[in-house]
């Protein structure tokens, strides 16, 4: 259906749900940090159950150097130009972390075979923006802004590059970055001309690794921000203190009309939700808390870790991950201010309730996921970051990552792990990888914004 | 003239000068090595120092208990006398800890925020 009209992407939502489904995805596999001198690279996967090779990784796209770290990626067109017949939805922009490298690659002249189009620069980026350490990437219309976390040196809050449809830098996006101390997630909703953004912390403290005290120190975030989105500066900060430890995942809901929206809070392992007032000012309030879990071999209980944070394209369901224990979660937000927990499902984690999964030893937990566009299947993968899982999970580095599916009853709540399907990226060529973000080419439920 | 020793590749030696970093060093001869950010900030390249001396203080990533544990941020550090270390991950065993598990001192954080140390003498 995408293409049916003129540009990329789906007129709305609810067209969007009606998409063919997904037969390919592309996901993030890292080698750096695991002792394996090779290059990340970006993975094609097989999701086309009719497909003999369904459930595999089909090519491997190496990048040109080792030590990027390959973490989040998105496109350079979305549903928000779909009324431009010049765009299509055929590059993915994948940012390295560490090197600052962001890699266009082609998806569209072989899906199959994806291959590197552009490499911009880290080097270019840090002269000409002063940023390093990318992380989000949306496309608004035809250009594209990415988060960064730090300036040049590492140091916080950083801000945001924007690029041309030819993925050339035209500068920094924002006008100011206000009084903000940290960048991490961002997601805009054109409607009511408004972007919220996010913080994790420098990358000279969350690259080498987790210290707990660093956070008493506020080296960590606690804090959301609503920017006004035309004039690309911060007008109102959201203070979450210790319900907001860490503020990682923002999204609103996908029905452009709709002022709310979620986060989720790693560190306290909590739903953060927000949404505009009456009188055009905004609030949070705290709809999801999950208790830290005690374990034999810890001091003090394991906080879940709620690393990411995903709506379904219809806005019923909101799904979350504690990768520290285990679990992945659906909520049923029909009444935002009262999620209904749905679906619950568990795959390693750290409290030892579903070690094995299909026949695979889990290393980490689950951690990053994509959404089909109908909803009904997810794949969950189990690497955070390369530091932060060698302090949580150190068997990881043997074991590689893994991703599964689960089957999400879309009409009546609810997730079960899909039994037919897992790619061990542990058995990779070249050794043990880890995998995290995958996008799919028709479009996900991360990918899309409507103007 | 610097000798470099790696102890856990067989003792192998290399000269370096010494006036820039170990990682661009080592790598231009032929040693291959991990690295992410080439700054100092993010700790793919650390190595542990055995014997020597490096000045290494435009690192950004390490904490005070990973310096006492003889670790050195190689795309940074400039050799001041021979030095044997062990590199790559297998040198690690000490870099990575569970936060929650084995919690810092106030010492033993990083540069910018630890507290000094109280010295009780007797």
């Amino acid at each position: 259906m995408e293409g049916l009209c003129c540009g990329p992407g789906y007129a709305s939502p609810s067209e969007a749900i009606r998409a063919p489904s997904e037969k390919l995805l592309y996901t993030i596999a890292i080698y750096t940090g695991t002792g394996i001198q090779k290059p990340d690279y970006l993975a094609t996967i097989d999701v086309d159950p009719k497909s003999e090779s369904y459930s595999k990784v089909i090519h491997r796209l190496e990048m040109p150097g080792i030590g990027d770290e390959l973490h989040h990626m998105g496109w350079n067109a979305c549903s928000s130009c779909h009324d431009d017949k010049s765009m299509s939805r055929r590059y993915l922009l994948v940012p390295g972390v560490r090197s600052n490298n962001i890699y266009v690659v082609d998806t569209a002249t072989n899906p199959k075979a994806p291959r590197i189009h552009k490499i911009i620069q880290g080097t270019e980026i840090k002269t000409k923006t002063n940023l390093s350490g990318p992380h989000t990437v949306h496309c608004l219309g035809s250009e594209i802004i990415i988060s960064f976390l730090g300036d040049a040196k590492g140091e916080a809050p950083g801000g945001y590059l924007h690029l041309n449809k030819d993925f050339e830098i035209l500068g920094r996006w924002e006008n100011s970055m206000g009084d903000i101390p940290f960048s991490y997630d961002f997601w805009y909703q054109p409607r009511h001309n408004v972007m919220v953004s996010s913080e994790w912390a420098a990358p000279n403290t969350f690259m080498p690794g987790f210290d707990l005290e660093e956070v008493g120190h506020l080296k960590y975030g606690r804090r959301l921000h609503i920017w006004d989105f035309e004039k690309k500066r911060p007008i109102q900060t959201m203070y979450l203190g210790e319900d907001g430890l860490i503020p990682l995942e923002v999204k609103f809901l996908h029905n452009p009309n709709s002022s709310h929206g979620f986060c989720g809070a790693a560190l306290s392992a909590n739903v953060i939700h927000f949404w505009k007032t009456k009188n055009g000012s905004w609030e949070w309030e705290k709809i999801i808390d999950i208790d830290n879990e005690p374990h034999p071999d810890w001091p003090i209980p394991i906080p879940g870790v709620m690393s990411a944070l995903l709506v379904s394209m219809d806005d019923k369901y909101l799904y979350i991950n504690n990768w520290l224990h285990g679990d992945m979660r659906q909520y049923n937000i029909t009444d935002p201010h009262n999620p209904v927990l749905t679906g619950q499902v568990w795959m390693g984690g750290l409290l030892g309730k579903a070690p094995i999964v299909n026949g695979v030893k889990i290393a980490g937990g689950p951690q990053m996921y994509q959404l089909s566009l109908d909803g009904k299947r997810m794949y969950v993968t189990t690497s955070l970051f390369s530091t932060w899982d060698n302090q949580f999970y150190p068997e990881i580095r043997t074991n590689g990552g893994v991703m599964l599916m689960i089957n999400c009853d879309v009409k009546n709540g609810g997730m079960k792990i899909n039994e037919d399907f897992v790619v061990n990226f542990g058995n990779e060529p070249n050794g043990p990888s880890r995998c995290h973000e995958s996008r799919y080419p028709g479009g996900d439920c991360t990918s899309d914004i409507w103007l | 003239m610097k000798k470099i020793t790696i102890a856990n590749r067989n003792n192998a030696t290399y000269e370096v000068k010494g006036n820039k970093p170990l990682l661009l060093e080592l790598r231009s001869l032929g040693v291959d090595l991990p690295y992410g950010c080439q700054y100092g900030g993010c700790i793919t390249c650390a190595a542990k120092l055995i014997k020597g001396k490096v000045d290494q203080k435009s690192q950004v990533a390490l904490n005070n208990r990973q310096i006492n544990d003889g670790y050195v941020i190689l795309c940074v550090a400039r050799a001041k006398t021979d030095c044997t270390f062990d590199i790559g991950v297998e040198s690690h065993d000490k870099l990575y800890r569970n936060p929650f598990i084995d919690p810092l001192a106030p010492h033993e954080l990083k540069a910018d925020i630890a507290s000094f140390r109280e010295i009780k003498n007797d």
